[in-house]
């Protein structure tokens, strides 16, 4: 079963890729694929593609407020419109049935696989597939190891993805190179089953690769549009710097445990506590320096605060890749990983204090962007950006279960929402620009109302001091519970944050949904005109996501976070559901403290919320000239904001520009005229130099060849005379 | 005194005998009869090209000045194929050119007899005997368009530089003579092995070297090369190309090995200069062309050097080496001059490489072979160049001479440079107006080539063993 | 010494003989020949050409054409001495050599006849 949910998706993505290859387009490649999203007449490309350096050309005053992203994307997204004469691969319809009927298949076995699993009693089970590297003492397999927090991630995985594909058959429908996103779609897949069943660190590495490729693969999936590429390169490389981390972890868990299975690792790690790594003239404790070098690998694939500036842009990307990719699964794999080596950052509370850091630092820098953003995808892709930093925050106190169970119900609706924006794009005729947008909840009711849960779950939205609320109530509150009872150094500091971060998520999601379907319309005419509910086919999905987005919090925290009264009893069902897939040390008594926070704590998330929407009702509803008087009250901080605290800006000065300029210089100077002009091009131009002499000779008199004749047999006269033999 | 044993010699006798039947022929038929004299001419070569297949192995006449052996009969049916399909290549653009003398195709048979008193030359009489002959012939034929100022320049240039290097042959035949008392080859390495080498020999291998180098035109007595090729008509470019080179360079072969064998250091240097010089002048000067006609020009004094790097061995492998690249070199410049009379639009031929522009799409076939006559040419594995160049290279460094096999590498890869841009400029320019078509017999030419040039791979074996007992007849 | 000078008599006689001829053939003319004399007639004679006169002038080509002509079978003709010498000597290889020699000579002198080289016009 195991090796089924594992490669079914495995089969779907050669089937469709063997489709996307061998079966082309009737009309000609290029031309299609370029006018097939319809609405690119605005010229989005350059647009979006220069906005990154708006700010140090000096445009910095209109560079983005204007019409900059929204604008720049607004045609990006859509496959929808006028364009239903564009031919589709032979076999997309094959493709997509294959695809996602596999997926359907692999996440029904995901769920089964949970409850034996997660409420069975069963060890950890562990399918081993074939021998992979065998060189001297390393020794890695290929191996399916599966326990509670393997079955957590097949299920969100495998729902997911199965949700998506179906959603994409609709969203997708008039792209002409449907085989392939669908061939894309199940080899991601494919590959986040590899890392979350991964038995060791370096097949997850692969998976982590694996993912890497197709989410590099599927944002750059309309490679026509530069920007598209611009942001698959930019993700591809911001993950390299994190992934440079990882493989540095892993080698240095080798040198340390001599083995890079999981099993060995957690054995032996109790025994490596004060264990000192000889570095650069100095002693480091050895397993906060592998931890932190880990954590770099999830910073970079969970887009963690200074590895963040990659997911805003992969929104190019369609929508559909968008829920799946980076919101629900791949961006949660550095969530996964630390949570699957919680033994080794258990005993590193250094590392861990870092994790708490930079997860709270992320959580709140992300959510006081997302605050001024304009576009409905990057308004949820930093949503997404500041919930992934809960989790770390999470799991730095020391909650891992509140961590994963976070990144349980963000699965639901996170992905709730940004299918629902995809809805919604769709329904206007590919804008994302939401100040183009407003009235559309009388147009799109089903949508509206799908959103509105998604709001309501993200926002926390719950019955204060109960376990009754959406998915978000039960998993947010629980981790600024922990992160306000947690020990660590950075508690006190990741509590603030997360609370301020619970306002702003509550403010920018309410103004995301009033200024998209409450006032009058802004959208022009003719798109108002042609708004409609999206096809079956995609609300099908929303609805199911969206009730993971009611009843996922509600019924799981308990299994996840452990109920009852004490100690004993909290972590009986704890460990129950666990079975030691999360590791806690002695000390460590999160599960139980979160429930003895004071009811100010475990009453402040909600008051966050109710602040952030009251206010946003303010903002946006009663009186909505206020924002525009805000911002120009604070010019600065506005513009601080809405150029994401210039991280672009800054990389691009301080690593973009000299990486280019370097390259430029090793190009120009170091290629060009060192090595070609020494090498091919110094010896081509000495050969032409040497053939206009030679041929200068041939003068054509008569006596200059006599002449010749005459110095030649003087030269080897002269050279038999002398330097013969003789 | 009774008559000598005239066998030995019977194709020459008889190749002479017919030339001058035929001139009288000509003259007598008047200038229309000159069809009937060139299918004339060929067949004489063709009869004479059986009797060699048929004579005995060996045989000497003359006084021991003329010598029949296996080496001698290989290059004399090379240089007979030579000849042979010059004056048929010659048939279709004597009939569009006004070009249709009588004299022509007996001025090749009179060539021919020269070139085979030269292969078959054994003694300095009979050797400068049978170079004037050759060369006499050659000249008129250079000028053989006298109404075209270029052809008799390259004729007068010709001429003058010519004798200006039997004078210098001559002069080293006399010195060779004075030092060692003998102008039999035989009787000179007989002397050189009792008394050794001496300044005055060696002044008298330069200089007779010199006067071979210039037969085939290599380095630094090619001058007359470029302006000669590009000036005299093109069939006559073709003949020169191929047989004299054969003759010459059988010539050459025979000489320092029968001749000078006991002192091969002093003149092994001397090829090795002139080898060097050769390949890389060769190499460098073809690159400045655009006629492609001059292109070739500069392709065989490189390809020269390329042979004598066999020489420089002096080796029994490298004589064989030698042997299997004139062969090979013949083959290609045959194919590649069929290519050139090819070039050829309603008002008239044309020279220039850029004309070829685009050959690919007008005619596939044409552009097929000559691109890989080119790429022959250029040394590409697995075609024929290739091997001619890897066995000369194989002799060279089996005999120790690392240095110029290598010197003959580079030299090679600058030379891949111009005949790649043929290829170049026929596959990937923007195509210019088609030619006419070819005529059947060039057709013919072309199409034996190609597959001599394709196919050697295959037919290696035999020809290997026919330069191998040619080879060791010399030693 | 007179044996010497005897054996040379019969040139002196030759010599004599010969100056006597020539000198008779030299001042008859001037007892016997008919004179009409014009500037032309006058002028020093030279193959064609004005005796005093820039070198570097235009002819026919047809005067290097007779020349040549001339110069090869005067040289080739010269042959015919050094065999004659020793004709007795070399038996019938050297005398069908000559004879294959001049068969050659003529065969060239047929062709230049048949082109019409020894015809001025």
């Amino acid at each position: 079963m195991y090796s089924a949910i594992v490669f079914l998706p495995l089969i779907g993505f050669l089937i469709a890729g063997a489709i996307a290859l061998f079966a082309h387009p009737t009309a000609p490649d290029g031309a299609a694929a370029l006018s097939g999203h319809g609405h690119d007449a605005h010229g989005h490309g350059s647009h979006g593609h220069a906005s990154h350096g708006h700010a140090s050309h000096g445009h910095a005053s209109h560079g983005h407020d204007d019409h900059g992203h929204g604008h720049g994307h607004a045609a990006d997204d859509h496959g929808h419109g006028h364009d239903d004469h564009h031919p589709s691969a032979p076999g997309s319809r094959a493709a997509e049935l294959v695809t996602s009927s596999l997926m359907v298949v692999a996440a029904l076995l995901s769920w089964v696989a949970f409850v034996s699993v997660g409420l069975g009693t069963g060890e950890a089970v562990r399918v081993p597939l074939f021998a992979w590297i065998q060189s001297g003492t390393l020794s890695v397999d290929w191996a399916i190891r599966v326990d509670t927090l393997t079955a957590v991630m097949l299920v969100v995985v495998n729902s997911v993805s199965a949700l998506v594909h179906i959603y994409s058959t609709g969203y997708m429908s008039h792209d002409p190179h449907r085989p392939r996103f669908f061939a894309y779609l199940s080899l991601f897949t494919f590959a986040m089953l590899m890392l979350v069943t991964s038995d060791n660190l370096l097949q997850m590495f692969f998976g982590w690769e694996g993912v890497g490729v197709a989410s590099y693969l599927l944002i750059g999936f309309w490679f026509q549009k530069p920007s598209a590429n611009a942001a698959a390169i930019k993700a591809f490389v911001v993950n390299r710097v994190g992934d440079f981390g990882f493989a540095l972890g892993i080698f240095g868990v080798y040198v340390l445990f001599n083995s890079i299975e999981f099993t060995t690792i957690f054995a032996n790690a109790q025994a490596m506590v004060g264990h000192k790594l000889h570095f650069l003239n100095g002693n480091v404790d050895a397993l906060t320096v592998i931890c932190l070098l880990l954590f770099m690998g999830a910073m970079g694939k969970s887009a963690q605060f200074l590895l963040h500036t990659w997911l805003p842009d992969a929104m190019e990307g369609p929508t559909p890749v968008s829920a799946l990719i980076h919101a629900a699964t791949m961006v949660t794999a550095g969530v996964f990983m630390v949570a699957r080596l919680s033994p080794l950052f258990e005993l590193a509370p250094t590392a861990l204090a870092v994790v708490t850091f930079i997860g709270a630092t992320t959580a709140f820098f992300a959510a006081t962007v997302g605050l001024v953003q304009n576009d409905i995808k990057r308004v949820i892709a930093y949503s997404t950006c500041s919930q992934l930093g809960y989790m770390f925050a999470a799991l730095g106190v020391g909650a891992y279960s509140a961590g994963v169970f976070h990144l349980f119900t963000h699965a639901f609706f996170k992905a709730l929402l940004f299918l629902g924006a995809g809805s919604v794009i769709h329904a206007v005729s590919g804008e994302q620009d939401i100040r183009r947008m407003g009235g559309l909840k009388e147009h799109i009711p089903l949508t509206y109302s799908m959103m509105v849960i998604g709001t309501l779950a993200l926002t926390g939205f719950g019955v204060p001091f109960s376990q009754v609320g959406f998915a978000g109530f039960n998993s947010k509150d629980a981790i600024i519970e922990s992160a306000f009872m947690g020990h660590g150094v950075f508690a006190t500091y990741a509590f603030m944050l997360l609370v301020i971060a619970a306002l702003f998520t509550s403010f920018y999601s309410w103004r995301l949904i009033f200024m998209t379907f409450w006032g009058a319309p802004r959208a022009p005419k003719e798109v108002m005109d042609h708004v409609h509910e999206s096809p079956r086919s995609m609300t099908v999905p929303l609805m199911i996501l969206a009730f993971g987005a009611v009843f996922a919090g509600m019924l799981f925290t308990g299994l996840f976070n452990g109920y009852g009264h004490g100690w004993e009893a909290i972590k009986g069902h704890y460990d129950a559901f666990w079975k030691g897939a999360l590791f806690t040390g002695p000390e460590n008594r999160m599960i139980e403290e979160t429930h003895n926070a004071p009811l100010l704590v475990k009453a402040s998330p909600f008051i966050a919320m109710v602040i952030g929407f009251v206010t946003a009702y303010w903002f946006y509803v009663v009186d909505p000239s206020r924002p525009g008087a805000v911002a120009a009250q604070n010019p600065g901080l506005y513009k601080f904001l809405l150029n994401k605290w210039y991280f672009d800006e800054l990389y691009d000065f301080l690593f973009v520009r000299p990486a280019k300029w370097l390259g430029r210089f090793l190009w120009k100077e170091g290629d060009g005229r060192v090595i070609d002009g020494l090498g091919p091009d110094g010896v081509s131009a000495r050969v032409v130099d040497l053939t206009q002499q030679v041929v200068r000779l041939q003068t054509g008199y008569l006596y200059h060849y006599a002449f010749v004749m005459m110095i030649g047999i003087a030269a080897l006269v002269t050279y038999m005379m002398l330097g013969g033999s003789h | 005194m009774a008559l000598p044993a005239l066998s030995p010699a019977l194709p020459e006798i008889l190749l002479a005998v017919g030339a001058m039947a035929l001139l009288m022929f000509g003259a007598f038929a008047g200038e229309k009869s000159s069809r009937t004299v060139s299918f004339g001419a060929m067949g004489l070569i063709a009869v004479a090209f059986l009797m060699l297949l048929v004579a005995p192995k060996y045989g000497t006449t003359f006084s021991g000045a003329y010598v029949l052996d296996p080496f001698a009969r290989l290059m004399k049916l090379l240089a007979l194929a030579g000849s042979g399909f010059a004056i048929l290549m010659s048939l279709d653009f004597a009939r569009r050119e006004k070009f249709d003398r009588f004299e022509y195709p007996v001025l090749i048979l009179l060539a021919t007899v020269g070139m085979m008193v030269m292969i078959s030359a054994n003694d300095l009489i009979s050797l400068y005997l049978g170079l004037e002959l050759q060369s006499l012939a050659l000249y008129v034929i250079a000028a053989i368009d006298r109404d075209n100022v270029r052809s008799t320049e390259a004729g007068l240039k010709y001429f003058v530089l010519g004798a200006l290097s039997s004078g210098m042959l001559l002069y080293g035949a006399s010195l060779t003579y004075g030092f060692t008392g003998h102008t039999d080859f035989a009787g000179i390495a007989a002397a050189l092995k009792a008394h050794g080498s001496s300044l005055g020999i060696v002044f008298g291998i330069v200089f007779v070297l010199a006067g071979l180098a210039f037969k085939i035109s290599a380095v630094p007595f090619h001058m007359w090369t470029p302006d000669v090729y590009e000036g005299a008509p093109t069939p006559v470019t073709t003949f020169f190309a191929g047989a004299p080179k054969i003759a010459a360079a059988a010539l050459m072969v025979r000489v320092v090995i029968d001749g000078y064998g006991p002192i091969a250091k002093d003149w092994q240097q001397i090829v090795v200069f002139i080898s060097i010089a050769s390949m890389v002048l060769g190499a460098f000067a073809a690159i400045g062309q655009r006629n492609i006609k001059r292109l070739m020009a500069y392709s065989s004094i490189g390809h020269m050097g390329y042979a004598l790097v066999g020489l420089a061995a002096g080796t029994q492998q490298g004589v064989e080496s030698v042997i299997l690249y004139v062969a090979i070199y013949l083959a290609m410049t045959l194919g590649t001059f069929a290519c050139i009379l090819a070039m050829r639009r309603k008002d008239g031929p044309v020279e220039d490489i850029g004309e070829l522009a685009g050959l690919s799409r007008t005619s596939p076939v044409l552009a097929f072979l000559l691109a890989m006559l080119m790429f022959s040419l250029a040394g590409i594995p697995v075609l024929a160049g290739f091997f001619a160049k890897l066995y000369v290279f194989m002799a060279a460094v089996k005999a120790g001479l690392l240095g110029l096999a290598i010197v003959g590498a580079l030299a090679s890869v600058v030379g891949a440079f111009y005949y790649l841009r043929v290829i170049k400029i026929m596959y990937f320019d923007e195509p210019k107006p088609a030619f006419e078509p070819m005529p059947l017999e060039l057709k013919v030419v072309l199409g034996l080539s190609g597959l001599f040039v394709l196919g050697y791979v295959l037919i290696a074996n035999p020809i290997g063993t026919a330069a191998t007992t040619a080879a060791a007849s010399l030693f | 010494m007179n044996d010497l000078l005897s054996n040379y008599l019969p040139i002196a006689v030759f010599i004599g003989v010969a100056a006597v001829i020539g000198l008779a053939l030299l001042i008859a003319p001037f007892a016997v020949a008919y004179k009409s004399p014009d500037p032309e007639k006058l002028s020093a004679y030279e193959c064609g050409f004005n005796a005093f006169d820039d070198a570097r002038m235009k002819f026919d080509v047809r005067f290097y054409l007779v020349s040549i002509l001339f110069i090869i079978f005067d040289l080739e003709v010269a042959f015919l001495f050094p065999w004659a010498t020793v004709f007795g000597d070399i038996g019938w290889f050297g005398f069908w050599s000559m004879m294959v020699f001049l068969g050659v000579l003529t065969i060239g002198f047929v062709y230049e006849w048949k082109k019409g080289a020894l015809e001025w016009d």
